[in-house]
C-alpha cells in the first residue's frame, strides 16, 4: 500500500504546472502582481519528479496508485518503464520549451496566457501518459486535444490558423468518439477500467472477443487520427500559424500519443490482425508518401511538419509489426530530434550562408552506387553479428533493419559515388558502424527496459507479412531512385509528379474546401471563425514627457 | 483601355508594366539582408502625396494611428507652433480650419478605415463568401517559394531553368489546386494563354478591361499585395542593372498576378461580380478625378509633420546650445579610430572617447571605401562587401598566412562540407530519414540541452564553418594581385588610389596618430533569421571585418604609402593601422592581432593600452544600452553577452532602431553631445575638400543609404503588415532566402515587429531623417541641382536637410527648390 501511495508523487509534476498556469492567468487578468516565478521552476520540478519516478520503479518495479473513482473507472496512476520513459521525455521537452518561450514571447501582451496554456497542455499530456485507467486515458486524451486547440488559435485573427483549427477540430472529434466507444466496449467486456486487470485477462485468454477486437480497431483509428496520418494531416502542417514553441511541443510531444496508445495496448494489438494490418498499411503508406513530400517543401517549418507526419507513420507501422520497443525508441529519438529542429529553425539561414563552398558532385556511377549498397549491408550485418543479434528468425526486426540499411546506403553513396578523399571515406564508414551499433544497442536496451510492458515478440500473421513485403518493395524502390537520381534524366513525368507531391497530393486543399478555409465566418458555433485583428503592437511612444526631461535637466544642473 | 480593335505592341505592354511596378522596392535575401527604402520608387512625389496614393491604391498606412500623435501632443513634445507650421507646409488639401485646429486635432478620431478593394480578386472576396484574394496570394507565394528556393527542398520540383513567367505557366497547367478549390477550368485557361508574358498580359488586361487612367493605380494595388516576392524579383533586376545585363523579373512577376486576377474573373464568371467590378472601376476613376486625400489621413499627416518639426526643433537646440568657441586646441591624439557611420557606433565612440581624452574617433561608411568582393576560404564565389548601390571592384580572397596551414584549413572545410551534405541526404531523404532518426535522434538530447542553456550554437557560425578555433584566429586577407588563377587581389596602383580616397573621404589627411584603428562592425546573434540585418549595411549586409582588414593592410604597406605621399598625403612611418571588429550585440571590440603588421614591437605598449581602453568603453556602452533593454538581472555585462548566445532571444540588440538624424561635420561639433545612439555620424571638413568632390560623394551615397535605413524603419513602424515582417515568433524561413509569417501568405519584407517595438512602446519613433551638413549652402545646392535623385528626396521631404555654419550652429534649413531658410 505504501508503495502504491508513492506513485502519487508523480502527480506533483502536472500539479506544479497547473499551479503555475493558474498563477500566470491571474497575473494576466490583473488579479496578481507581476509573475515572479519563472516558467522554468515548474519545469525543473517536473524533471526532478520524473527522475524520482525512475528511481521508484528501479526499487519497487511497476507501481500502481489506488483508484480514485467508482466501479473500476476513475483516476489512477501507473508508474512503469513505459509511462516513466515517456514522462521523462515530456518533462525534458517541457523544460526546454518553457525556457525557450520565456524570452521568445517576451513583449507579447498575452504572453502569460500563452505560458499558462503551454503549462496546462504539458500537464495534461503527463496525466495521459501516467494513466492506469480507461476513464483517465479518455479524459486526458480529450483534454490534450482541447488544450492544443487553444494553443493553435493563440492568434485568432489569423485565417490560416483558424482553418487549421477547424480541420483539427473535426479530426480530433472523430478520434475522441472512436476512443470513447472503444472505452465503453472495453469496460463492458472487462467490467473494469483498470489496465493491469485488462492486460492480465487478455494475456490469460485465447484471442479477443468480438467487442474487444472492435475496441482495438477503434483505438487504432483514434491513434491514426491523433498522429495526423494521411490524408488527415493537413492541420498539422499548418500549426506553424502559432508560435514556434507550440510546434516544438506538438511535434515532439503531443503527436506521440498515437504510437504511445498502441504500445500501451500492445497486448490487445498483438491479438488483432486487422488492427495490425491497418497500422502497417496506413502508417506505412503515410511514412512513404510524407517522407517524399517532405523533400519537396520549400519552407522549413512546413517541411518539418511533413517529416513529423512521416515519422509518426513509421512508429505506427512499427507497432503494427509488433516492434513495440522499436516504436518507442523511434518516438523518443524523433522527439528530441524534432524538438531541436523546430526550436532552431531560424538557424537555417546560417546554413544558407555556407553555401557556395566547393563540393564534388555525385558521379552517378552504377558500380559505385552498387558498392555503397553492398557496403551498407556488410557493415550493418557484421555489426549485428558482432553484437550477437540473430536477425533470421525475426521477420519484423529484419524489416526495420532493412530500413536502417537503406538509410545507410543513402548516406554512404553521397561520399562513395563522388570524388573524395580517403579520410572522408574512412569517416563515413566509421559513422555507419556507429549508426549500426547505436541502432542495435538502443533497440536492445528499449526491449529490455520495456520487457514487462509489451507482449513478447510473436511471428506476425501472414496478412501483416504480405503488407510488410509490399511496403518493403515500395521503400526500396524509393531508395533506389534516390541513389541513382544523379543519373536520371529529368522527365516530364517526374516534373508533373513533383508538382503534385509538393502540393501534398491535394489532400489538404480538398480538406480546406470541405471546411471552407476561405470563408472566415463559417463555424461560428464552434468558436472557429476568424476574429478581427487586434494590433499587438502598443502604439505608445518611447519619448518621455517634456516636463520629466526638464526635471531631469534641473537635477543635473543642480548637481 | 486595351481593346481588341487596337492591338497593342509588346513595347507598350512592357511600358505599362514598368510604370505600374515602379513603386516596388527591391528586397534582399536573408543571407545579406540590407535595409532598403520601402518607398523607393516614390521619391518624385511629396511625402504626403505618396502616402495618400499608397492608402488609396493599396490600403497602406502612411502614419501611425492618431492616438499615437495625440499622446505626443499631450506629453508636450509637439507644440502648437509645430502644428501651425506643419499645416502651412502641408502639400495636401486640409479640411480643418486654422482657429479650431488644436481642439479638432485633439478630438479627432481615426475613422474606421475599411479595406477598400483594389483587384478583381478583392471584389470577388467582398461579394462572395470566399476570400479569393488570399487564395491567389497563397498560391503564387507557394509557387514562388519553390522557384526561388536556394536550399530547403532536397528535391527541386520547380522549373527553375526557365524564366519566371514561363516556369509559372508551365506549373499552373499541371497544378490541380485551383480547380480543387473551385476555379473550374483554371489549367485550361492558363494553357490557352500565349507563352510570352507580354502577350499574356495583353490578353488578361483585355479580360479585366482596366481603363488606362487607372492602370498604375490598379497595378500598384495588385502588386502591393505581394510586395515581398515582387521585391525579391525587383532585386534580381537591380543586380542585373549593376552588372549591365537584361532582366525582367519584376515585369514577369507582375504578369503572373495580372493573369491570376483575370483568371478569377473569367472562371468565376458571375454577372453580379462583373457588375461590381465595373462599378468599382467607375468609383475609382471618380476618386482619381477628385484627387483628394482622405481627411483622417490628412490630419495624421499634419501631425506627423508636426512631430518631425518638433524633433527638428529639439535636435537643433541640442546642437546649437553648445559653446560656440572651439575648445582649447586638443593635443595630437594618440589613437585615431575610424568607425562606421552606423548609429550604434555613436554610443561606442562617445564612451570610447570618454575613457581617454587622447582618443579621437572618426565616422565613415563602414566599408571604408574598399568595395571588395570577398571570397571566404574554400568558396567558389565571393560576396559583395560594399553598399548595394554600387558593384564591387576587386576580388579579395580570405587566406591564412602560412601556406600549409591554409591548405589544411581549406581541406578541413571542404571535408566538413562534404560530410554535412551526406548527413543532410541521410537525414532528409525519403525513407532514409527513418534510418537516421531511430539510431541517431536520441543524440539530439544533449544538443537540445546545451543549445537551450546557450553553451552551444545550433549551427556553426557560417564564418567559422569547418574551421578550428585557431584557424579562425589566423584568417587574413590576400591582397596580392594574381591574375593567373582567378582574377583576385588588388594591383598596387589601385591600392594607392583606394587608400588615398579613403583617407580623403574621412578627412584624415594630416596629424596622423601613432595608431589608427579601423573598426568594422558586425553582430552576434543566435538562431536569428534576420541576423545579417544587424550586420554592416555599408558592407552589403555582411560583417565589416574583411573591409577593415583590407583597409589596414593596404594603408600599412610602404609601397602604398609612398604612392599616397606622391598624391599629397604623408603618413608618418610611426603610424600603424590596426583592423578591428566592433560587435554591436555585445559591444566587444576585438583587434585582429594575427595580422602580420600587428607584431610591430614599437607599438606593443600602445596596443595594450588601446585594448584596455576598448574593454572599458565596451563596458560603459553596455551599461548605457541596457537602459533600452528589459534587463532581468543586475549583471548587465553577462546578460547582454548571454543574449547574443540565446537561441530564443527575439531582441538581442536594438539594431538601428531610433535612427533619426545624420550629422556630417568635424567630430568637434558632436563630441560633446549625447545623441543617444540615434544619429549617424560622418566626419567631414569642407575646408579640406577642394572641388567638393567628397561632399558630393557623401550626399549621393551615405546620405541616400541612411535615408533608406531611416525610411525602412519608418515604414516597418507605421505599417508593419505591408512593409514589415510581422511577428518573429511565427517566422517560417522559406527557401533559405526570406520569411513567411506562418504557413502561407506573401514573403515578408522589412523589419519584424519585435525590432521596432518592445511590447510596451515603440523603440523606433516614426521620424524622418534630419541631415545636418557643415558645408556652404551654395555648394550643396549645386550638388542637389546636379543629382535629381537626392534633390527629390530633399524637395519632397523624405529627408530634411540643414546646413551648419562655421561656428558649428545649425543655421539654414533647406526648404526645397534649391532654396534655404535661415533658422
Amino acid at each position: 500500500m505504501t508503495q502504491s501511495v508513492l506513485a502519487l508523487i508523480s502527480l506533483l509534476a502536472p500539479g506544479v504546472l497547473l499551479f503555475y498556469a493558474a498563477y500566470a492567468l491571474m497575473v494576466h487578468t490583473g488579479r496578481a502582481m507581476r509573475l515572479s516565478i519563472t516558467a522554468q521552476v515548474p519545469a525543473v520540478v517536473g524533471l526532478i519528479i520524473s527522475l524520482i519516478s525512475i528511481a521508484l520503479i528501479y526499487i519497487y518495479g511497476e507501481i500502481v496508485s489506488p483508484l480514485l473513482g467508482w466501479n473500476g473507472l476513475g483516476f489512477s496512476i501507473r508508474l512503469d518503464m513505459l509511462s516513466v520513459l515517456i514522462m521523462t521525455m515530456i518533462t525534458i521537452l517541457g523544460l526546454v520549451i518553457m525556457r525557450y518561450s520565456e524570452n521568445y514571447m517576451d513583449g507579447d501582451p498575452r504572453k502569460n496566457v500563452f505560458m499558462a496554456r503551454l503549462a496546462v497542455t504539458i500537464a495534461s499530456v503527463e496525466l495521459l501518459v501516467l494513466s492506469n485507467n480507461l476513464f483517465q486515458l479518455l479524459t486526458f486524451w480529450i483534454i490534450t486535444s482541447i488544450c492544443l486547440h487553444y494553443l493553435l488559435v493563440f492568434y485568432r485573427h489569423r485565417p490560416q490558423a483558424v482553418a487549421a483549427a477547424r480541420k483539427k477540430f473535426i479530426v480530433a472529434r472523430v478520434g475522441d468518439l472512436s476512443l470513447f466507444i472503444a472505452v465503453i466496449l472495453l469496460y463492458s467486456s472487462f467490467g473494469t477500467g483498470d489496465f493491469t486487470i485488462i492486460f492480465a485477462e487478455v494475456g490469460a485468454s485465447n484471442g479477443l472477443s468480438f467487442s474487444v477486437a472492435l475496441a482495438t480497431i477503434l483505438m487504432v483509428t483514434a491513434a491514426l487520427l491523433k498522429s495526423a496520418q494521411f490524408p488527415t494531416h493537413g492541420w498539422l502542417i499548418e500549426v506553424v500559424e502559432t508560435p514556434t514553441p507550440v510546434s516544438a511541443l506538438l511535434h515532439a510531444g503531443l503527436l506521440n500519443a498515437g504510437p504511445f496508445l498502441m504500445v500501451r495496448f500492445g497486448y490487445l494489438l498483438s491479438e488483432s490482425t486487422t488492427s495490425s494490418v491497418m497500422l502497417v498499411v496506413i502508417g506505412g503508406f503515410t511514412a512513404l508518401i510524407a517522407s517524399i513530400i517532405f523533400m519537396t517543401q520549400p519552407s522549413i517549418k512546413v517541411s518539418l511538419g511533413y517529416s513529423s507526419v512521416a515519422h509518426m507513420g513509421f512508429s505506427l507501422l512499427l507497432s503494427g509489426l509488433g516492434l513495440y520497443a522499436a516504436a518507442i525508441l523511434h518516438i523518443v529519438a524523433h522527439s528530441f530530434y524534432k524538438g531541436h529542429a523546430f526550436l532552431s529553425s531560424g538557424s537555417i539561414v546560417d546554413a544558407a550562408r555556407t553555401k557556395g563552398i566547393i563540393s564534388s558532385k555525385r558521379l552517378g556511377h552504377p558500380i559505385l552506387i552498387m558498392f555503397s549498397i553492398v557496403a551498407s549491408i556488410v557493415i550493418f550485418v557484421t555489426s549485428s553479428y558482432l553484437l550477437g543479434f540473430n536477425l533470421n528468425d525475426n521477420f519484423s526486426l529484419l524489416f526495420v533493419c532493412a530500413v536502417i540499411i537503406m538509410g545507410l546506403s543513402q548516406f554512404m553513396v553521397q561520399i562513395i559515388d563522388s570524388q573524395n578523399s580517403g579520410i572522408l571515406l574512412a569517416s563515413i564508414a566509421l559513422v555507419s558502424v556507429a549508426v549500426s551499433f547505436s541502432f542495435l544497442g538502443l533497440e536492445h536496451l528499449a526491449g529490455v527496459m520495456l520487457v514487462n510492458q509489451i507482449p513478447d515478440a510473436i511471428i506476425p500473421h501472414m496478412a501483416i507479412k504480405i503488407s510488410a513485403v509490399i511496403l518493403f518493395v515500395a521503400f526500396a524502390t524509393v531508395i533506389v531512385i534516390q541513389l541513382i537520381a544523379p543519373g536520371l534524366k529529368k522527365t516530364a513525368l517526374a516534373y508533373r509528379l513533383g508538382i503534385h507531391l509538393r502540393n501534398g497530393l491535394y489532400a489538404n486543399v480538398l480538406f480546406d474546401r470541405v471546411i471552407g478555409s476561405l470563408k472566415p465566418e463559417k463555424f461560428k458555433w464552434a468558436n472557429l471563425n476568424v476574429k478581427e485583428e487586434v494590433d499587438t503592437m502598443p502604439h505608445r511612444t518611447g519619448e518621455e514627457e517634456v516636463s520629466t526631461l526638464l526635471k531631469r535637466a534641473e537635477v543635473l544642473v543642480n548637481n | 483601355m486595351i481593346t481588341a480593335e487596337s492591338p497593342i505592341t509588346r513595347t507598350q505592354v512592357s511600358g505599362v508594366l514598368d510604370s505600374g511596378s515602379r513603386f516596388i522596392a527591391p528586397l534582399w535575401s536573408l543571407e545579406n539582408f540590407v535595409a532598403v527604402n520601402s518607398y523607393m520608387g516614390m521619391a518624385d512625389m511629396t511625402f504626403e502625396e505618396a502616402m495618400s496614393f499608397l492608402q488609396k491604391s493599396a490600403n497602406v498606412n502612411g502614419t501611425l494611428p492618431i492616438d499615437f500623435y495625440k499622446e505626443v501632443l499631450k506629453k508636450g513634445i509637439i507644440k502648437s507652433s509645430d502644428v501651425v507650421k506643419a499645416m502651412e507646409e502641408n502639400s495636401l488639401d486640409m479640411a480643418i480650419e486654422d482657429d479650431k485646429l488644436f481642439e479638432q486635432l485633439l478630438n479627432a478620431e481615426d475613422t474606421e478605415t475599411e479595406t477598400k478593394p483594389q483587384t478583381f480578386a478583392d471584389i470577388a472576396s467582398l461579394y462572395s463568401e470566399k476570400k479569393w484574394n488570399r487564395f491567389m496570394v497563397d498560391r503564387i507565394s507557394f509557387w514562388a517559394a519553390a522557384y526561388f528556393d536556394e536550399l530547403q527542398a532536397m528535391w527541386q520540383t520547380s522549373a527553375r531553368d526557365n524564366s519566371i513567367f514561363t516556369a509559372w505557366k508551365q506549373e499552373a497547367e499541371i497544378d490541380l489546386s485551383p480547380e480543387a478549390t473551385g476555379l473550374k477550368g483554371f489549367r485550361k485557361y492558363i494553357a490557352s494563354l500565349p507563352d510570352h508574358y507580354l502577350d499574356a498580359v495583353a490578353l488578361a488586361l483585355d479580360e479585366l478591361e482596366v481603363p488606362g487612367e487607372m492602370m498604375d493605380f490598379y497595378l500598384n494595388g495588385l502588386l502591393m499585395k505581394m510586395n515581398g516576392w515582387a521585391g525579391f524579383a525587383a532585386r534580381l533586376d537591380w543586380e542585373a542593372g549593376l552588372n549591365n545585363t537584361e532582366s525582367h523579373a519584376l515585369q514577369e512577376f507582375l504578369a503572373i498576378m495580372i493573369v491570376w486576377d483575370a483568371a478569377i474573373k473569367k472562371l468565376l464568371n458571375e454577372a453580379e461580380l462583373d457588375q461590381h467590378w465595373d462599378r468599382h472601376k467607375n468609383d475609382t476613376l471618380e476618386l482619381l478625378d477628385i484627387n483628394k486625400a482622405d481627411d483622417s489621413l490628412v490630419n495624421r499627416l499634419v501631425l506627423q509633420k508636426a512631430y518631425d518639426l518638433a524633433h527638428q526643433r529639439s535636435i537643433i537646440r541640442q546642437i546649437n546650445k553648445q559653446e560656440s568657441k572651439p575648445g582649447p586646441e586638443k593635443a595630437k591624439p594618440k589613437v585615431q579610430a575610424a568607425f562606421c557611420i552606423d548609429v550604434r557606433s555613436e554610443v561606442f565612440r562617445r564612451n570610447f572617447e570618454a575613457v581617454d581624452s587622447e582618443i579621437e574617433t572618426i565616422g565613415f561608411a563602414g566599408f571604408f571605401g574598399f568595395p571588395i568582393n570577398y571570397m571566404p576560404l574554400a568558396k567558389e564565389s565571393g560576396r559583395n562587401q560594399c553598399p548595394v548601390l554600387i558593384n564591387s571592384s576587386h576580388t579579395v580572397r580570405e587566406k591564412i598566412e602560412d601556406a600549409a596551414a591554409h591548405e589544411k584549413a581549406v581541406n578541413g572545410r571542404l571535408r566538413k562540407n562534404q560530410f554535412s551534405k551526406a548527413m543532410k541526404a541521410f537525414k532528409k531523404g525519403a525513407i532514409s530519414c527513418f534510418g537516421f532518426v531511430s539510431p541517431l535522434g536520441i543524440y539530439f538530447l544533449p544538443k537540445l540541452l546545451t543549445d537551450s542553456f546557450g553553451l552551444t550554437r545550433p549551427v556553426d557560425h557560417p564564418d567559422n564553418f569547418g574551421l578550428t578555433k585557431s584557424q579562425v584566429k589566423q584568417k587574413g586577407v590576400e591582397l596580392t594581385h594574381n591574375s593567373e588563377t582567378i582574377n583576385s587581389g588588388i594591383a598596387l596602383k589601385d591600392r594607392v588610389k583606394m587608400g588615398y580616397s579613403a583617407l580623403k573621404g574621412m578627412s584624415l589627411t594630416e596629424d596622423f596618430a601613432s595608431i589608427v584603428l579601423i573598426a568594422g562592425h558586425g553582430s552576434t546573434t543566435t538562431n536569428n533569421p534576420h541576423a545579417t540585418g544587424l550586420d554592416c549595411g555599408a558592407c552589403g549586409g555582411n560583417s565589416g571585418e574583411a573591409n577593415a582588414r583590407v583597409a589596414a593592410a593596404i594603408l600599412n604597406n610602404p609601397a602604398v604609402r609612398a604612392g599616397i605621399k606622391d598624391l599629397g598625403i604623408e603618413i608618418p612611418e610611426s603610424t600603424l593601422f590596426v583592423a578591428g571588429l566592433h560587435d554591436t550585440t555585445t559591444d566587444i571590440l576585438s583587434l585582429f592581432e594575427t595580422d602580420s603588421f600587428f607584431k610591430k614591437p614599437s607599438h606593443q605598449k600602445e596596443l595594450e593600452d588601446l585594448k584596455y581602453s576598448l574593454s572599458l568603453a565596451g563596458e560603459k556602452t553596455r551599461m548605457e544600452r541596457s537602459r533600452r533593454m528589459n534587463m532581468k538581472s543586475a549583471d548587465v555585462n553577462s546578460e547582454i553577452i548571454n543574449r547574443s548566445k540565446d537561441w530564443s532571444q527575439v531582441r538581442p540588440e536594438w539594431g538601428l532602431a531610433g535612427c533619426s538624424s545624420f550629422i556630417v561635420a568635424p567630430r568637434e561639433r558632436t563630441s560633446n553631445l549625447n545623441l543617444g545612439g540615434k544619429s549617424f555620424l560622418h566626419n567631414y571638413s569642407w575646408q579640406k575638400d577642394k572641388d567638393f568632390i567628397v561632399l558630393e560623394l557623401i550626399m549621393t551615397a551615405p546620405m541616400v543609404v541612411t535615408s533608406w535605413i531611416n525610411l525602412q524603419y519608418y515604414a516597418s513602424t507605421v505599417d508593419n503588415k505591408t512593409f514589415g515582417s510581422g511577428n518573429k515568433t511565427l517566422h517560417n524561413v522559406v527557401g533559405g532566402v526570406g520569411v513567411l509569417e506562418g504557413f502561407a501568405g506573401d514573403l515578408r519584407t522589412g523589419l519584424p515587429m519585435q525590432s521596432v517595438n518592445d511590447g510596451m512602446k515603440f523603440q523606433h519613433n516614426p521620424l524622418r531623417l534630419k541631415v545636418f551638413i557643415e558645408a556652404p549652402v551654395d555648394q550643396m545646392s549645386k550638388i542637389l541641382e546636379r543629382n535629381e535623385g537626392i534633390r527629390n528626396l530633399c524637395d519632397n521631404q523624405w529627408i530634411f536637410l540643414y546646413a551648419i555654419n562655421d561656428e558649428g550652429k545649425v543655421a539654414y534649413r533647406y526648404v526645397g527648390d534649391l532654396q534655404w531658410e535661415m533658422i
